[in-house]
């Protein structure tokens, strides 16, 4: 579904070259849970950053869906990021003065839907991540994890073709975080390719595969077994989340 | 830490555009105040200007005689009697015109019969022997006009005749002979006709139109005019004008059933109307003024402020490694500083160029300097106020917003 | 989509509703300002019968004496008003479609069936193409024709307001009343009509109202009227006795306009004027250098100053507190909106292009100047409301009519408005819609 093939990302100033990313290549098959992990610094957030076409690269092919994304005007790249790809961030990136139901209805706006049809798609990705009964609440009044889930409707109200998440969990407790990656796992399950970007290796594990980066190039990585889900904590209410 | 100007500046220069607008703002501004004040101060000076007569205390009446009946001459004899008599005035004269009046009566001068070298525009006041008492005016040189050398109205349009003897204004007299004192000397009308200046008088204004126009140059000539209908100026006692009004005018209209009084007026309603346009535009000025200096004040708080909200990270920095509060204040007042200088310098050339551009327009004397400088220390003034407070709220942010992360 | 966009400029209005209050304040006033002095600017400098500017036209000619010139601050220029005999020569031509020759006298009018003393009522002695030249409104009746001009009649026309004094306002045809204790017969009586500036007369003062009564010009001469409430010039040399030496003088006292309905008939009494002209010089007549000319109405005004210099003060200030107000707006904006960069990045990375952002910004701005510009009217009515009371008191030279609210004024404002969004809302708009979508995202 994704091929990238030898993208090069070259940040430049006035002094300073710095190559983000070197000759990188990798594919993601349609229903993949992928990880790429690495220390800071290695290029992650660069990959992030071309894979969701935030930004552009140097030279190299990215193919997305059997179409050649490479060399997008701006407005075709704003389209396809709010056809194909769901975006989930590490600080969750609402917007403060929009309740839940008006965020997450943010990416179906700008795809000039219908009314009704909106509705639809903003209901039925509440009731996904348990929060159909807090369409009024503004973010403010939401605990992290129930922002990150909002977040997770978000991405995923407008059917696209894969989740882009960025370290999901980092600004979570634990207990919240493996709610989420719960919900993340449920959601592959249903059929959505899922990119992990994270640094900690544990939430790695949680994928099928393992991508790792250092220095912007893939230096091996890991397919795991799909692990059994850890046993609930003890005493745990989930749905108090 | 000094006062680091440089890395202030360089800071302010990499991020412009905010910058860019305040002093744009104050350069408009200055350039509004300091000319709002130059206009302004031109009126004023105008307004001021002394009349010569004793005006808070004097009104106008004209009276119109339409039926083939009504005799004018009597009728003015009558009437001036009455008005004599009246208590509570000082005296009354018949007068084609009056300072600052609507009407207006005037003729050219000129030093010699044969209409060559310097002529002047000079309006007159047509008046009896009272003339003198009921103006206010005061003899500086010579003597007033006697009964008997009062001639009768001109009939029909007899504009050719001229009067033996005329009363000049100081100003006038000066103009007519530099250096010399004017009394005995002959003028003469533009038909050649001569008078001799047999008084001069304290500077009188002349009636609006004249003033209007730039030339306040008057004269007195002892005659009663009536061609262009009957008027009479009338002097009363501090305090009594009004009532003495009311009471002319009602006695006045019903006294002689073959004219009617056209109005009465008071000649403070005359100069109330002749400065009228420039009160209003001392006090649109001013206004106006007020607004732009209050709005460009806002402008240099705001952007203070939004400077200050997107840098706290950085003041925190500051800080943290070691700088006091009066740090914080001191670099912002400085920044704020550098800003208004810069708008200053423009402001200073668009102030002196719309003022150039006026006093060609208006034939006004040059923008005095004085002008600006008082307007720049009112701006810089006011710009330094504007960011104390917001520079107070950075020095309140705390060290330890350096290490946040959110 | 602009109903969204407008919801989201609501709730970032509420959101800071101080700076928001500051945005439309300075807006408001600014175009307040700017309503008001461009009202009354294009009042007093407005040609009021501009339909007829390619027909009409005053005429002057320079009969002055040789050494200096009529108007000392506009020394090109003839003297405004024309003499009896030139007047009359320029007007026997037979060229004009119309003409009219005209002065303005003060009379006294008793008789009427509603009045009780006699009232002062400023005239106009004017030959009949008047009413249809400058197309005068008639209430009652109409004016008198050519044939009272030259075997005149006793006939008058009132003018509403004095219709109302004299009679209480009903249909006065017909009926007699005393001008100056002469008899003259009521022939028409005018609807309201107060042209400003007063283009045909402006020697009177150009922003009076009209004269109440209307006599024919040759009874007015029958009479031995000279103009006693108009302004006579007399330059020199010259012995007048009586009247008729008055007619005879080159005393200039009379107003004259011309129709001339094509460039062709403007042409021909071009040549006839200066065909008279050179007659008259050879006579002795006419010393200084020949300047015959037809004046239309909006060059008539520029020439005698009837503009104020002062409203072009106003209106220039004006401008300038526009400008401070919208620069003051543009940084305001671009403040806010940069604040907001973080949450543009994320609609960017939601799939806003960068016309969705510059659009949705836009949007907010124009909502400021929309809302400034309501205030900034309601404003300008009460300004110029206050103008009227100000001006309320004096009649001649009064401004009563002036400083309405019309049409004008309206499209002042909305046109105001548009710049004004235009101005300070583009390059805002513009910069946050440039910014890259990864820029402000917080991402590691």
């Amino acid at each position: 579904m994704l091929t990238m093939h030898n993208i090069s990302k070259i940040y430049r100033t006035d002094l300073i070259e710095t190559h983000a990313l070197r000759n990188f290549s990798v594919e993601v098959s349609a229903g993949e849970f992928v990880a790429v992990s690495g220390p800071s610094g290695s290029g992650k957030t660069t990959f992030l950053n071309v894979a969701g076409l935030l930004e552009e690269f140097e030279s190299g092919t990215y193919r997305l869906e059997d179409q050649d994304v490479s060399r997008l005007s701006d407005d075709a790249r704003s389209r396809l990021r709010n056809e194909k790809i769901g975006f989930i961030f590490q600080s969750f990136n609402l917007i403060p003065d929009l309740n839940v139901y008006d965020n997450v209805d943010v990416p179906l706006r700008y795809r000039r839907l219908k009314s009704a049809d909106r509705h639809e798609r903003i209901t039925s990705a509440l009731e996904l991540v348990g929060l159909g009964s807090r369409v009024k609440h503004m973010p403010a009044q939401l605990s992290g994890g129930q922002q990150q889930r909002v977040a997770i409707a978000r991405a995923i109200a407008g059917d696209p073709a894969f989740l882009l998440a960025d370290e999901p969990t980092g600004n979570l407790d634990s207990l919240m975080a493996r709610q989420v990656m719960d919900l993340l796992e449920q959601i592959n399950e249903m059929g959505t390719t899922i990119i992990l970007v994270t640094h900690d290796p544990e939430l790695a594990r949680r994928a099928q595969r393992n991508i790792h980066v250092i220095d912007g190039q893939i230096s091996d990585f890991k397919f795991y077994e799909p692990r059994p889900a850890p046993p609930p904590l003890a005493g745990a209410n989930v749905s108090a989340l | 830490m000094g006062w680091n100007i440089r890395p202030i500046m360089s800071a302010l220069l990499r991020n412009r555009t905010g910058a860019v607008l305040v002093a744009v703002q104050i350069a408009i501004a200055l350039a509004v105040l300091v000319n709002a004040i130059y206009i302004v101060h031109q009126r004023i000076e105008k307004m001021r200007s002394p009349t010569g007569v004793d005006w808070p205390n004097q009104f106008w009446v004209q009276s119109e005689g339409f039926t083939s009946r009504f005799k004018a001459e009597p009728s003015m004899r009558e009437d001036l009697r009455y008005l004599r008599s009246l208590d509570g005035v000082v005296d009354a004269t018949p007068a084609n015109s009056v300072p600052m009046g609507w009407s207006n009566q005037s003729t050219y001068l000129f030093t010699n019969p044969n209409q060559k070298g310097a002529q002047l525009n000079v309006s007159f006041y047509a008046m009896d022997e009272h003339g003198l008492n009921t103006l206010g005016a005061h003899l500086i040189a010579g003597r007033a006009f006697r009964a008997d050398e009062i001639l009768p109205p001109l009939q029909a349009q007899n504009a050719t005749e001229f009067v033996p003897e005329v009363i000049v204004t100081q100003s006038l007299a000066k103009l007519l002979f530099p250096g010399q004192s004017a009394l005995g000397k002959v003028v003469y009308d533009d038909a050649g006709k001569a008078a001799t200046i047999i008084g001069i008088i304290n500077d009188v204004i002349a009636p609006s139109w004249s003033v209007i126009q730039g030339w306040n140059h008057v004269m007195l000539i002892p005659r009663t005019a009536s061609m262009y209908g009957i008027g009479y100026l009338v002097r009363t006692l501090p305090g009594r004008r009004d009532a003495v009004m009311s009471e002319v005018e009602q006695h006045l209209a019903a006294s002689n059933p073959e004219r009617v009084i056209q109005e009465v007026k008071s000649l403070e309603f005359f100069r109330t109307l002749l400065y009228r346009e420039d009160r209003n535009m001392e006090v649109f000025l001013v206004t106006v003024t007020l607004l732009v200096v209050t709005i460009c004040c806002v402008g240099i708080f705001g952007l203070a402020t939004f400077n200050v909200s997107t840098r706290t990270k950085q003041i925190g920095t500051r800080r943290a490694v070691g700088g006091r509060r009066l740090d914080i204040i001191r670099y912002f007042m400085v920044e704020n500083a550098l800003i208004t200088t810069a708008g200053i310098i423009v402001g200073c050339a668009l102030a002196l160029a719309v003022g150039y551009w006026l006093s060609l327009r208006y034939q006004l004397p040059r923008l005095d300097l004085y002008y600006l400088v008082g307007g720049i220390l009112v701006l810089w003034f006011v710009g330094q106020l504007a960011s104390w407070q917001p520079a107070r709220r950075a020095a309140a942010v705390p060290p330890s917003v350096a290490t946040r992360t959110v | 989509m602009l109903g969204y966009y407008l919801h989201l400029a609501l709730k970032s209005f509420r959101r800071n509703p101080g700076l928001t209050a500051v945005m439309v304040g300075a807006i408001a006033l600014g175009i307040a300002v700017c309503v008001v002095t461009l009202t009354v600017y294009h009042a007093m400098s407005g040609n009021p019968i501009w339909w007829k500017n390619d027909r009409l036209y005053a005429v002057t000619m320079d009969l002055w004496d040789p050494q200096k010139p009529a108007n000392p601050r506009h020394p090109e220029l003839p003297p405004a008003q024309m003499s009896y005999n030139d007047a009359t020569a320029i007007a026997a031509s037979g060229i004009p479609e119309r003409s009219v020759v005209m002065f303005r006298e003060e009379g006294v009018v008793t008789g009427g069936s509603a009045q009780r003393k006699p009232l002062p009522a400023a005239t106009r002695m004017t030959t009949a193409d008047f009413f249809s030249m400058f197309e005068v409104p008639f209430l009652y009746g109409s004016g008198w024709n050519a044939a009272a001009d030259s075997a005149p009649e006793p006939l008058i026309v009132l003018s509403k307001k004095e219709n109302e004094r004299l009679f209480g306002g009903v249909n006065s045809v017909g009926r007699t009343l005393r001008w100056n204790d002469q008899p003259f017969r009521v022939v028409g009586v005018l609807d309201d009509w107060f042209p400003v500036p007063k283009f045909f007369d402006v020697t009177t003062g150009a922003f009076g109202r009209p004269e109440d009564v209307y006599i024919p010009l040759r009874w007015g001469m029958r009479l031995e009227l000279a103009p006693n409430g108009g302004s006579t010039d007399c330059w020199a040399l010259q012995e007048i006795h009586s009247y008729r030496d008055f007619l005879n003088s080159d005393c200039v006292w009379l107003q004259m306009w011309v129709e001339l309905p094509s460039a062709a008939s403007r042409a021909r009494m071009q040549s006839f004027m200066d065909a008279y002209w050179a007659d008259q010089h050879r006579a002795g007549r006419f010393l200084r250098p020949r300047n015959n000319r037809l004046t239309p109405v909006d060059q008539w005004l520029i020439d005698n100053d009837v503009v104020d210099n002062d409203n072009r003060v106003f209106v220039g200030m004006a401008c300038a507190f526009l400008a401070v107000c919208l620069i003051n707006t543009v940084g305001i904006l671009l403040a806010r909106f940069l604040g907001r960069a973080p949450v543009t990045g994320v609609r960017r990375a939601l799939g806003a292009s960068r016309r969705d952002v510059f659009v949705q910004h836009l949007v907010e701005v124009g909502a400021v100047a929309i809302a400034g510009a309501c205030c900034g009217l309601l404003l300008a009515v009460v300004g110029l409301w206050g103008l009227h009371a100000l001006y309320a008191a004096p009649e001649r030279g009064g401004y009563q009519e002036l400083a309405h609210f019309d049409n004008a004024s309206i499209l002042w404002a909305i046109a105001l408005a548009a710049a004004s969004a235009a101005a300070a809302g583009l390059y805002p708009a513009w910069r946050i819609g440039r910014m890259p979508p990864a820029a402000y995202l917080k991402s590691q």
